[in-house]
């Protein structure tokens, strides 16, 4: 491998400018003249019939220039997951019934935000409420109120099942006869925001010619554009989505919401530009979260620590749409897969409709809530085998080349050197058993030490499936990219251009990025599922990689030297050991419109994750190959923990992660660290608490998103398991998802390892903590 | 999000405040920080008609009185008292819970008096109320507590830091409206009603604040107890003066007030009794603690459970009487 | 509708401009900068003083501009991110906050760095508490805060004074 100039460089982002001295402009920024602003009216009830909706009030208002119901609409249901088994399920305004508090019923555009507030005061609406339920395990219940029909497909004497996935392999029933060990346990997670700090905005302008153009905070324009066309009853060609910056999403921002397709309509109506902005309470109180899982499992053992078998049963509170709640289910199936060999696996999941707001993707999508159950688990079985946390994970960890039982291969899987590498970074063996031996002093602060791993998919196939850029070369030898991949704040746009600046030698501050925008750039499968690097990045290098042989088959014939004795070097061509024979790019550009026949060195690339497999697996079965990219990673947690208080801290974390070939180690320490940060904040202080389908702390202040005083030491070991090689397609893993999982486990464990309590439940409270030990009765 | 709209005046001095407010009668309102009355106007909690800005209007420094009482303006910045030489000298309890309170910016535009003059707070009220529970509770005009429904109580918590310290330095308050002034203890400014928790009426406004001299041997602390460690309410707080003898060890006399457990700071006063006259030491202490534990019920609140804390009551309170015991200063 | 009490002029400075303008009483000053000024680097996260995102300096001091009234600004200095880079040239701070990678989604930045340069100018040589004193404000949801720590020791080693 030659010496790399611009890939694996600590580059400095590219919007770092912009963003340093305020001129970014984020959607919520964006203004358009005589725009308007757009208001929703959301429910109080969490379960009623809507009997009647009298707008004739409002729309006298002066002031008000448009006014919507569900009887404005095309009356088109929509979901995130679409298919055969899984009709969408959900109307962008509320028609005939509400299910959950807040949700949409009506929505105005109005002059200013005063008279479209009166108006949505004046808008009246008759409810009939009816009984609601917000426990899944509840709603499970025969005789609970029915929210939506079960699915039809579920055949347990169930009720509100939105979805169901079943899979398994081997015999669990063997597997158990065969264990020396098991144990059975029950785990909860709870419900967490994402903490964006832009909230959920859209602006949309109608042109009377009849183009819908709509700038949203998203992460990814082209599902929007899908969803928006499909409910608005638009050809798809007449809706452009475009991108502005966008302040943080972490999985919140993908799906269509209602202020999105309501703002739309809003302008329709009206004729005018209309901009909807959430306010922090609306997006606490009516917008979607992460889900909450139950995660019961059941675990066979060897005497060595082997696992032989495991049943799962996942229960999702889904709220009272679908959302991602049977991806979720889906994906926690993978999640048990991925980092342990495990020869006999019976699996179910439910995704149970609840009164409750629905619910999305959040950063590691059920990862979190998996390798906290499971981890934890894990080392119980250690505990009671009198074995090492480290050595139970050795001895089940993935190796490299293996074949997971859905098909899928991990490659150059780099676990056990995680692991390894992790325990010894920290001395976690020794400090380990120092900790459980403290016993009985006066102390009141003990520490803990413990370990977890994850894996995570890099990439996976769902709509749009693909990703695709061009790369065209402009007139002075610099380059732009176009892409539709959307840079939410994790650097998609740098780690492109280093890419791209690599195939061709052209300097990342000499390529500008047109970005996000449906009708300019080539479709992209967006800033979610984990596939930015990988799939995008390969689609990047892929176009770059036309550009550089256009230039090096010119320049060979330019300087009458062989294609192979050219060196690309800085935004220009050489002979190899004669630097004299160089030609400058700008001269070949403009060598090959004349020679070229007009050709002005334009690149296509695009790239799919499993290029041979056509379909997604089953949602419902698993079956079908999932990903072809997996990257592994081993956190070690030290905590210390207050017994007096009950107050833990988290002193130092330390993530030892495979995540193939590092594009931008800086970039890559700021995704490790804001999700240790995030782990944090689900493990110690973070929770959405609900009543009754109500939200209690609808609020920065009452939600304890983690500030300065909480940040933890994060250090990180690079397991680099692939290389860079220009010209050659890369697996670079991703890093942006799956570190928020381990951690969290690891937290449990060294709580565990510093006072003996073992928590089943997040998040891990102080008056948890403090009923462990026996201080609360 | 957005204010409602009012009527504004701006008012340089506190006499021409309390003009004001004697000529608006109930639908006049002082603002002197903003931090506490404008979002309560946003969420539509507070809505006057005329809002009486007294932002960056001249204020007194601190002084010593005539009877050695330091003399604190309400309308100094939270800020300015962290600041101030003269109050961390002769009350650097009050410098200490000054210092915890919200965040570096709050504390910039934050007031003594606003901090004061807070409501009392609960996760059901403290919200716009638009969509999720748009029936009155009691503090709202209603008859309902979201809280704890049962009985016609309102169960929203005071949770200021400053009133605490206020409480254990047993300042007094100068009240004044347009036709007359009063001097009451700091207890007397709260009525310990979550509804309604200020002895205020429309026209009154606090105009000083005394903080007496202590003329001996003196050990305090503030412990405020919060899950983030900043930006946020305590869950509770403990001020804790410890006023000793000549010889360093007996205790003269003790102050000790929890914040955040109801609708008023309250007084510990057993334990503040039992310790009185004792040697400080850890029995004598933990015997403080225990009587505290007897005399103090916390409401829960904000998603806590009481068994939770009277847990971290005993807990706060054993550290503010350690921290005050250890800084009783001995030459 | 509550009856409106007319605009009132008000002549502010704002990053050395100044301006006269016509507000409404219960127009705050983020209102101001963001829609009358169009200078939207000042952002809005929750509108109730509890991120620190709209935080803009009046005076050298930050303050929350969401929960600043417009007409209590009269004849104040308010230096807005936007006002920081003086011709095109980052300040020190700015610099640092890239170089050490502290900036992600940027949504927070603004605020982030007027706190800092704030501290920096009041407080030479702050201990790590009054760094996170100054800071505990603010909400960062992508960097954790590490970067930010780290780029504000960075200023510090430096030697660097924000007074220029």
């Amino acid at each position: 491998m030659s010496e790399l100039d611009y890939v694996g460089k600590r580059i400095l982002r590219k919007d770092g400018p912009d963003k340093i001295t305020g001129r970014a402009k984020y959607t919520m920024d964006m203004r358009l003249p005589g725009m308007l602003v757009g208001r929703i009216l959301r429910s109080p009830c969490p379960h009623a019939r809507i009997l009647n909706i009298d707008t004739s009030r409002a729309e006298k208002l002066p002031g008000v220039k448009a006014v919507i119901t569900a009887n404005d609409t095309l009356g088109i249901k929509h979901a995130f997951v679409e298919t055969p088994r899984y009709p969408p399920d959900q109307y962008a305004l509320a028609a005939n019934r509400v299910r959950y508090v807040g949700e949409e019923v009506a929505a105005v555009a109005a002059i200013d935000p005063y008279v479209a507030e009166e108006a949505l005061h004046l808008i009246q609406v008759d409810y009939e409420e009816m009984p609601a339920v917000f426990d899944p395990i509840e709603a499970m219940r025969q005789d609970a109120p029915e929210i939506h029909p079960t699915h039809p497909k579920v055949k347990e004497p169930f009720k509100n099942i939105g979805g169901k996935t079943y899979s398994g392999w081997g015999d669990v029933e063997t597997g158990f006869a065969q264990s020396d060990y098991m144990r059975e346990d029950r785990f909860e997670s709870h419900l967490r925001t994402h903490g964006y700090l832009e909230t959920q905005v859209a602006l949309a302008s109608f042109e009377p010619a009849g183009k819908l153009n709509i700038w949203t905070s998203s992460q990814g324009p082209f599902i929007k554009r899908e969803k928006l066309a499909r409910t608005l009853g638009l050809p798809l060609s007449a809706v452009r989505v475009q991108m502005a910056y966008v302040g943080g999403a972490f999985g919140g921002k993908v799906d269509l919401y209602a202020h999105e397709f309501c703002a739309a309509l809003l302008s329709m109506k009206a004729g005018l530009p209309v901009k909807i902005a959430a306010t922090r309470e609306e997006v606490f109180a009516a917008y979607r979260h992460g889900q909450p899982l139950i995660v019961e499992i059941k675990t066979g053992v060897k005497k060595d620590g082997t696992l032989l078998a495991q049943q799962i049963r996942v229960i999702n509170n889904c709220g009272a749409y679908r959302g991602t709640g049977v991806v979720v289910i889906f994906l926690a199936w993978g999640f048990v897969m991925l980092p342990y060999r495990l020869p006999n696996l019976k699996y179910e999941g439910y995704a149970v409709y609840t009164n409750n707001p629905p619910r999305t993707a959040q950063r590691g999508h059920g990862a979190p809530q998996l390798r906290f159950a499971l981890d934890s688990q894990l080392d119980m079985i250690a505990e009671e085998l009198g074995m090492d946390p480290v050595e139970i994970r050795l001895k089940n960890a993935r190796q490299p080349g293996e074949q997971l039982p859905n098909g899928d291969n991990v490659h150059n899987c780099g676990l056990v050197e995680c692991i390894e590498r992790a325990a010894e970074h920290t001395g976690f063996r020794e400090k380990h058993l120092q900790n459980r031996s403290v016993g009985t002093t006066l102390d009141p602060l003990r520490r803990g030490i413990g370990i977890a791993v994850s894996s995570y998919h890099s990439g996976s196939l769902i709509y749009p499936n693909s990703s695709s850029a061009v790369v065209k070369m402009n007139d002075d030898g610099t380059l732009t990219l176009m892409t539709g991949a959307m840079d939410i704040g994790q650097g998609a746009e740098t780690i492109l251009s280093q890419i791209v600046a690599e195939e061709v030698q052209v300097p990342v501050d000499k390529i500008e990025v047109i970005a996000a925008d449906t009708e300019t750039t080539p479709v992209d499968i967006g800033s979610w599922i984990s596939g930015n690097t990988y799939v995008t990045g390969n689609a990047a290098r892929e176009a770059a990689s036309v550009v550089r042989k256009k230039l090096l088959d010119l320049a060979a014939e330019e300087l009458e030297a062989s294609p192979e004795d050219l060196v690309l070097d800085n935004m220009r061509v050489y002979v190899a050991g004669s630097p004299g024979r160089a030609l400058k790019y700008r001269d070949l550009f403009t060598a090959s419109i004349r020679k070229r026949r007009g050709d002005p060195i334009i690149g296509e690339g695009h790239w799919r994750t499993m290029q041979d497999v056509p379909f997604h697996p089953s949602l419902a079965t698993t079956k079908g190959r999932w990903s072809e990219n997996y990257a592994f990673d081993a956190q070690v947690a030290e905590v210390e923990v207050n017994t007096e208080t009950g107050m833990v801290r988290l002193v130092r974390a330390v993530t030892a992660h495979d995540c193939g070939f590092p594009i931008n180690p800086l970039l890559v320490e700021g995704q490790i660290d804001g999700q240790i940060s995030m782990a944090l904040g689900h493990a110690f202080l973070e929770e959405v608490i609900m009543k009754d389908g109500r939200t209690l702390n609808p609020s920065w202040l009452d939600y304890h998103m983690p500030c300065i005083h909480n940040m933890a030491v994060s250090e990180s070991i690079d397991v680099i398991t692939e290389t860079y090689d220009v010209g050659r397609s890369y697996r670079t893993k991703e890093v942006g998802e799956g570190l928020v999982s381990a951690i969290l486990a690891a937290i449990a464990n060294a709580i565990f390892n510093a006072i003996g309590v073992r928590l089943y439940s997040t998040p891990f409270t102080p008056e948890k903590i403090l009923r462990g030990l026996g201080r609360i009765k | 999000m957005h204010l409602p709209r009012f009527t504004y005046k701006k008012s340089d001095s506190l006499e021409e405040t309390a003009q004001l407010l004697s000529r608006y009668d109930t639908g006049a309102c002082l603002m002197a920080g903003g931090t506490e009355l404008l979002p309560r106007m946003k969420y539509g909690l507070a809505m006057p008609e005329v809002l009486i800005s007294m932002k960056r209007s001249p204020v007194s420094s601190p002084k010593i009185g005539s009877d050695g009482d330091l003399v604190l303006s309400p309308l100094m910045t939270l800020r300015a008292v962290e600041g101030s030489s003269l109050v961390r000298e002769n009350a650097p309890l009050l410098s200490e819970a000054v210092g915890l309170v919200g965040s570096g910016e709050i504390r910039h535009m934050g007031t003594l008096g606003g901090n004061l003059c807070q409501e009392t707070r609960c996760l059901y009220y403290n919200q716009s109320h638009s969509f999720q529970f748009k029936k009155p509770c009691f503090k709202r005009g209603g008859d309902i507590c979201y809280s704890i429904p049962k009985g016609k109580e309102c169960w929203a918590v005071f949770m200021g830091d400053i009133a605490p310290a206020l409480y254990s330095l047993e300042a007094k308050v100068k009240i004044m409206s347009r036709d007359k002034t009063r001097i009451i203890p700091i207890e007397g400014l709260y009525r310990g009603d979550g509804k309604k928790p200020l002895i205020l009426s429309p026209h009154e406004i606090i105009g000083e604040i005394f903080i007496p001299g202590s003329n001996g041997l003196r050990g305090s602390a503030f412990s405020k107890f919060s899950f983030r460690g900043g930006l946020e309410f305590a869950v509770l707080s403990v001020a804790a003066v410890l006023d000793m003898e000549d010889d360093g060890e007996t205790c003269r006399s003790a102050r000790i007030t929890v914040g955040a457990v109801a609708a008023a700071p309250v007084r510990a006063r057993c334990a503040e009794a039992g310790i009185e006259g004792k040697n400080i030491s850890d029995r004598s202490l933990s015997e403080a603690v225990r009587q505290a534990l007897d005399e103090i019920r916390p409401v829960p609140h904000h998603g806590q459970t009481s068994g939770f804390l009277k847990e971290s009551l005993k807990v706060q309170i054993r550290h503010a009487l350690s921290v005050a015991a250890g800084r009783v200063k001995k030459d | 509708m509550k009856k409106k009490q007319g605009r009132q002029l008000i002549e502010l400075a704002v990053n050395g401009e100044a301006y006269e303008l016509a507000e409404e009483p219960q127009v705050t000053l983020l209102e101001v900068l963001r829609n009358d000024l169009e200078l939207t680097g000042t952002k809005e996260s929750c509108g109730t003083g509890e991120c620190g995102a709209c935080t803009v300096l009046i005076d050298g001091e930050p303050v929350l501009s969401c929960l600043t009234l417009a007409l209590d600004c009269r004849d104040l200095d308010i230096l807005t991110i936007e006002g920081l880079a003086k011709g095109g040239d980052l300040t020190h701070v700015q610099e640092i906050f890239l170089e050490r990678g502290a900036v992600q989604c940027g949504f927070c930045t603004p605020g982030v760095v007027l706190a800092t340069t704030a501290l920096l100018k009041a407080t030479s040589r702050p201990t790590d508490y009054e760094i996170k004193k100054a800071l505990e404000g603010h909400l960062c949801r992508c960097t954790g805060y590490n970067k930010i720590v780290e780029a504000i020791d960075k200023v510090l080693t430096d030697g660097y004074l924000v007074n220029e």
